[in-house]
């Protein structure tokens, strides 16, 4: 049953074998695993709970809906926005579909580096396996492709630059080209439409705008949560939901974990590692009409440049991203694209010539989550160090490509308005376009916050997902990360989370039995 | 939040701390433009409104969306956000109207001509100090935003509305096994 909590008034309780905070791609995951496997699985979510008809792809209405902050958060100096969403199915709601298994390369850094002995590909691709059968997930076929991504792969095939179309997430796609707004059609097979409404219908019960407050304690071990009903628009409590159980999984996202564990314990570690995956947008004008506003954003990935090489002194020479082809709504697009009045004005009249691709910057440096004197959850994060040079080579390459691609012109869109015409052109852009608030940076790829690890000095949980010091408590979303994927997380967060999920079951059977 | 949380982040931070700290609150009637207006205001005060405005009048040329509608929208919305995005967009609101008192000559941002307030925030975007690069981002991301979310802006586009309103395609039916 899914009980939409907006507006609530009354006190209620609740008893579990499992209560999970968090219905996206983590917390959906490991509820239907462990609910189809006869747990009683309570599941919280601070968002509202919108379906097909709620998504009218309008951009206000949609971020300020599901969107985090309503569309409005940012790192503390404005230099990075952060995309992430809140309500029923998490960030699947708005996520484009691209579902990357994590790279061998990744997981085996994640075994040696923090001791998490199941981070290898033949303990996880059995789960991926079932998740990609559960949720349709193929490889993107050609008539989702728009212009846009075919130009892109025709400048990489050009140049001999490795991409292809990603495993995408959808079933009988329309291509109607606004899934970050959420699919009104139930294409777009998201934890809303696919594992939650199992969850549901194994008797898990869903709550909708219940945000959780308190982790409940008994000594070292938890004992269940305490939530606000809280209203749909203001996010002000209005009732309250307390839910008894033997074991909490957070699954709030990078953010929304971070923001439950800071508030209830004191840990050295939350917070400290925030991986953001940094996207900088580049646009190319192409001088007449191509369609980037059907299809699907992104049906073809650069892959090429995802290794960092190095020179023969070991410096950093170029790579560290994968790009992925990029669209947008217009007040989106006008958000990212540089200029001001009449100049911003006449790029916005050519947002039907634009094609463009965006960073999924592989960083060395993350930022940070905490809360500040008035206990409001802030963040920091700057590009920098080696992640500035990375950020530059994306910007130089992806110009090339789009050069190759038959680009009249593209477009930098930074503060100093640099355009991009020839090789010549490429070879001038430098750090100075990617200082802080040189031009609209987002992250959506947010990971980290409380990651798993052997060290309990550098780590929140155990390999396992429980915490090292409160019994009972685990992490199964991308804060349990122990860094960057390198790719698009979601379908790694599914993964591990359906591991987490297993590992449990084995371990408690059916907790409460 | 704690305004002097935004600039502390920043270069130039502490000086923009004592500034911000010495602002003026204006009143409605150095700030008459929301009353011309006829707006209700939510979240700003009317020289914050004015301010938002004046720059709504420069980052808009040629775009069919008036600056009071986006004004008004930017004061609706963060009635509903709150903090941290109030204060914060407050605080820029403020640096930017008083921002400009030594560089044209005792003017405020509100006073000066569009083509004047169109070099200040180039100023600002191409600033050294990251406090201020940050607050001409913030300043540009609301305006172009709430203007471009607007149908008036879809001839100026080319963009044709989203899909679901000029083509009837069926959800396909979930079973969410029991909603209350």
């Amino acid at each position: 049953m899914i009980h939409v909590g907006a507006g609530r008034t009354d006190t209620l309780r609740e008893k579990a074998d499992v209560v999970v905070v968090g219905t996206g791609s983590g917390g959906a995951t490991l509820g239907v695993y462990l609910a189809e496997r006869g747990w009683n699985v309570v599941m919280l979510e601070k968002g509202g709970f919108f379906r097909a008809e709620d998504f009218t792809q309008r951009e206000e209405q949609a971020m300020a809906d599901f969107n985090g902050r309503r569309g409005l958060d940012a790192t503390i100096d404005n230099a990075v926005f952060l995309n992430y969403a809140e309500a029923v199915g998490g960030c699947t709601v708005h996520y484009w579909g691209d579902s990357f298994r994590a790279p061998g390369d990744r997981l085996e850094r994640w075994r040696k580096e923090h001791g998490i002995d199941w981070m290898i590909e033949s303990e996880l691709d059995p789960h991926w396996a079932e998740i990609e059968k559960e949720l349709g997930i193929h490889i993107t076929p050609e008539n989702l492709f728009n212009e846009n991504n075919r130009l892109v792969r025709a400048g990489c095939d050009a140049l001999g630059i490795e991409g292809h179309a990603p495993p995408t997430a959808r079933i009988d796609c329309i291509g109607c080209g606004w899934t970050q707004l959420g699919c009104p059609y139930n294409r777009k097979t998201s934890q809303l439409i696919t594992t939650l409404p199992r969850v549901s219908k194994a008797g898990g019960r869903i709550y909708s705008d219940a945000h959780v407050t308190q982790i409940l304690k008994d000594g070292d071990r938890v004992t269940g949560v305490s939530a606000s009903f809280v209203d749909r628009v203001t996010k002000r409590p209005t009732g309250t939901l307390q839910v008894d159980a033997p074991i909490v999984v957070l699954a709030g996202g990078a953010l929304g974990t971070a923001d439950v564990l800071l508030r209830n314990f004191e840990d050295d570690v939350v917070g400290k590692r925030f991986y953001i995956n940094p996207h900088y947008f580049v646009w190319a004008d192409f001088g007449r009409d191509i369609d980037n506003v059907t299809g699907i954003p992104c049906a073809y990935v650069v892959h090429g440049f995802r290794h960092v090489q190095r020179d023969a002194k070991g410096e950093y020479a170029s790579g560290g991203y994968i790009m992925l082809t990029n669209h947008q709504s217009p007040a989106i697009a006008s958000v990212m694209l540089n200029g001001i009045g009449a100049a911003h004005t006449e790029k916005m009249k050519r947002y039907r010539h634009l094609g463009s691709v965006m960073s999924v910057i592989d960083e060395d440096h993350p930022g940070r989550v905490f809360l500040d004197k008035n206990d409001i959850r802030r963040t920091e994060y700057n590009v920098r160090g080696v992640d500035q040079l990375k950020a530059v080579d994306y910007l130089r390459n992806a110009s090339r490509i789009f050069l190759a691609a038959g680009a009249k012109e593209v477009i930098i869109p930074d503060v100093y308005g640099t355009t991009v015409r020839s090789e010549a052109d490429v070879s001038r852009i430098d750090v100075r376009s990617v200082q802080p608030n040189a031009q609209f940076t987002a992250g959506s790829h947010l990971m980290g916050t409380a990651p798993m690890g052997t060290d309990a000095t550098d780590s929140f949980a155990k390999p396992t997902g429980e915490a090292h010091r409160v019994r009972g408590l685990y992490v199964a979303d991308g804060a349990a990360l122990p860094g960057s994927v390198s790719v698009d997380p979601s379908l790694t967060i599914m993964g591990v989370a359906r591991h987490i999920a297993a590992q449990m079951h084995t371990t408690h059977g059916r907790a409460g039995a | 939040m704690d305004r002097r949380g935004f600039l502390r982040t920043a270069a130039g931070g502490t000086a923009a701390i004592a500034l911000a700290s010495l602002l003026p609150a204006g009143c409605s009637r150095e700030y008459p433009q929301a009353t011309g207006d006829n707006v209700t205001l939510k979240s700003l005060t009317a020289k914050e409104y004015a301010t938002a405005r004046a720059a709504a009048e420069a980052f808009l040329v040629g775009v069919p969306v008036t600056a009071s509608y986006v004004a008004s929208a930017i004061d609706a919305e963060l009635a509903v956000a709150g903090d941290p995005m109030l204060t914060d967009f407050k605080t820029v609101l403020g640096l930017m109207e008083h921002g400009t008192l030594l560089s044209f000559k005792g003017k405020r941002f509100t006073a000066l001509s569009i083509e004047a307030r169109t070099r200040v925030l180039e100023d600002w975007a191409t600033s050294r100090i990251k406090l201020r690069r940050g607050a001409f981002f913030a300043l540009k991301n609301f305006v172009v935003y709430f203007a471009y979310a607007q149908d008036s802006t879809r001839a100026l586009t080319g963009f044709n509305g989203p899909l679901r309103e000029r083509l009837a395609v069926p959800a396909y039916p979930v079973d969410f096994g029991g909603i209350a």
